[in-house]
């Protein structure tokens, strides 16, 4: 709805600018407890999953069938692997300490992140790559988040992907149809993950209250 | 012996009279009735173009010894038509069911088997005891991107069908509708009423996996219902009310992120509280205390709106000029 997107622009603009490790002479990060913090992160994931909706119909369509048909069910190559998964054990799951949840959510999406800039910088449409350049802002906004409710709750941040996106030993599709598998698997990929965040952030907002990370940020001198 | 035979409805049967040649000299019975000789052809008893009310047991009897030679129970049935297939998750993440049934009956027994097929594994769905026709699965992993893909394969003596369901983990998320929906008025407050309700027990995590919830309600005289969305707690009050109207409310349950809306909870009724007026007839006062809300409270002398003069209608339906007027501005308001 117009409305959940004005919000979602808001939430995100917010989290952006007020989480960013580097800026702590910030008012406006003395208001905000980690658990303010994570609801803004939430409502980012579920604007992001929004959009991504429009976008991945988009890309799909441009990669032409089999890709856009809905019930295209494809087998999951070895090599498709690259993308850290949503997918986890559900006993598992539940016992993820704070710090394991909200680092998987962080290294996930940083990887997620490089990928997509590297389809952004190969689509051919010029609608294509407005849509995906304003998707990764958006997705960079929702890193920065994720790593500022770390830094504020004492948590070290996971070593970032650094070097060139495609990591050694991942070779490059070796043709067409496998490159458009690629890109297929990783739309997928960022979507389970969206869902997945969004539970993940539900749980996290139950476990951490503002009131303790207030101090905190006070103890760093925020 | 006996045995069960089975045939398509249309179909021309032929029943042989066990080993007897096709000359000798044979009674054909159908459950105990003898059947005229024009149906026979030498010992074989011939049925054109079946139909459902001939199904039954036929025997056959040596003529003139009158032992029984063959007895078969004929069943007349159809082959299955395509099953209807519904799978759902009504209890994420724990798991989902699937429920079948068939769009029109086949009059024979007919077997079920289903497979569920995840990536490259084989899950087993576990057949329910009861209802019938319903099988669980248990998620292992959970925010999967690999689709689950369901076929269900019914099998009967005359022939088999199937269908396959192919859908996401987050596709079928459906909760129960919520339970103990309680609907009361508020004394002192003609136009509020207030619900509470639960969630569905059947959803084993709430904690984690909060659920929102859509409520909607209406005069039973009107057929437009009002909405109201809340994405936390599991009551309302509903404010705009019309004074004195018996309301009929629902509520329904979604995942706060994923799948579809639950069906309407059972429905309630409940009428907001409306104030005692003291100086009616007793006849009056019987029915208005039939059929106003459960409020014991007496309206106190200070908050009597309009003199007994001033009273239009009769019994229940009594309201006064200023009541009245206020009530037809709300209802153009609301139009």
């Amino acid at each position: 709805s117009p409305t959940g997107d004005s919000w979602g622009i808001f939430t995100f603009l917010c989290a952006a600018l007020c989480n960013l490790p580097a800026l702590p002479a910030l008012n406006c990060s003395e208001e905000l407890g980690a658990g303010q913090s994570i609801q803004q992160t939430y409502d980012l994931t579920r604007y992001l999953e929004h959009q991504l909706r429009t976008l991945a119909g988009t890309y799909l369509n441009y990669l032409g069938p089999p890709f856009n048909e809905p019930d295209f069910n494809p087998p999951r190559l070895a090599r498709a692997e690259r993308v850290p998964s949503a997918t986890v054990d559900l006993d598992l799951w539940r016992g993820l300490t704070d710090n394991a949840r909200l680092a998987a959510n962080y290294r996930a999406y940083s990887r997620l992140l490089c990928y997509l800039r590297v389809l952004d910088g190969q689509v051919g449409t010029a609608e294509l790559r407005h849509r995906l350049s304003h998707f990764c802002a958006s997705l960079q906004g929702l890193v920065l988040s994720i790593g500022g409710i770390m830094s504020s709750l004492g948590y070290p941040l996971p070593a970032g992907p650094a070097g060139p996106p495609a990591p050694p030993g991942m070779p490059t599709a070796p043709n067409d149809f496998l490159k458009k598998m690629d890109d297929f698997w990783l739309l997928k990929e960022l979507q389970t993950w969206l869902w997945r965040s969004a539970k993940d952030f539900n749980r996290l907002k139950k476990k951490v209250p503002p009131a303790v990370v207030t101090l905190q940020l006070e103890a760093r001198g925020f | 012996d006996s045995h069960i035979q089975y045939e398509r409805v249309g179909a021309d049967v032929t029943m042989k009279c066990g080993s007897m040649d096709w000359d000798a000299a044979v009674t054909w019975t159908a459950n105990g009735t003898d059947i005229d000789e024009s149906h026979l052809n030498g010992s074989y008893l011939i049925l054109k173009n079946v139909d459902l009310s001939q199904s039954g047991q036929y025997s056959c009897y040596e003529g003139s010894s009158w032992h029984l030679k063959y007895q078969t129970y004929l069943r007349v049935g159809t082959p299955p038509k395509e099953p209807v297939l519904m799978c759902r998750s009504n209890n994420y993440p724990k798991g989902f069911y699937c429920s079948w049934h068939l769009p029109t009956p086949t009059y024979i027994p007919n077997s079920f088997n289903i497979s569920v097929i995840h990536g490259t594994k084989d899950m087993v769905c576990e057949k329910d005891a009861v209802p019938k026709n319903r099988c669980h699965i248990r998620y292992l992993q959970l925010f999967s991107t690999v689709k689950y893909k369901v076929t269900l394969t019914v099998t009967n003596a005359l022939g088999k069908n199937f269908t396959t369901l192919t859908f996401d983990e987050f596709a079928i998320v459906k909760p129960d509708p919520p339970e103990s929906v309680v609907a009361k008025p508020v004394p002192n407050n003609p136009r509020r009423l207030e619900v509470s309700w639960q969630n569905p027990s059947s959803w084993p995590d709430p904690e984690s996996f909060p659920l929102k919830f859509f409520l909607r309600y209406r005069p039973l005289i009107l057929d437009q219902w009002q909405h109201v969305e809340l994405s936390d707690g599991t009551s309302h009050t509903i404010t705009d009310a019309y004074a004195g109207k018996e309301y009929i409310i629902q509520v329904a349950a979604k995942d706060n992120d994923i799948g579809t809306w639950s069906d309407w909870s059972v429905a309630v009724h409940a009428t907001p509280w409306t104030e005692e007026p003291k100086h009616l007839t007793t006849e009056a006062q019987i029915t208005e205390t039939t059929s106003a809300s459960t409020s014991s409270f007496m309206a106190p002398p200070t908050t009597k709106i309009c003199d007994k003069g001033a009273m239009v209608g009769s019994g229940a339906m009594a309201v006064c000029w200023t009541a009245g007027l206020v009530m037809a501005a709300y209802s153009v308001l609301f139009i």
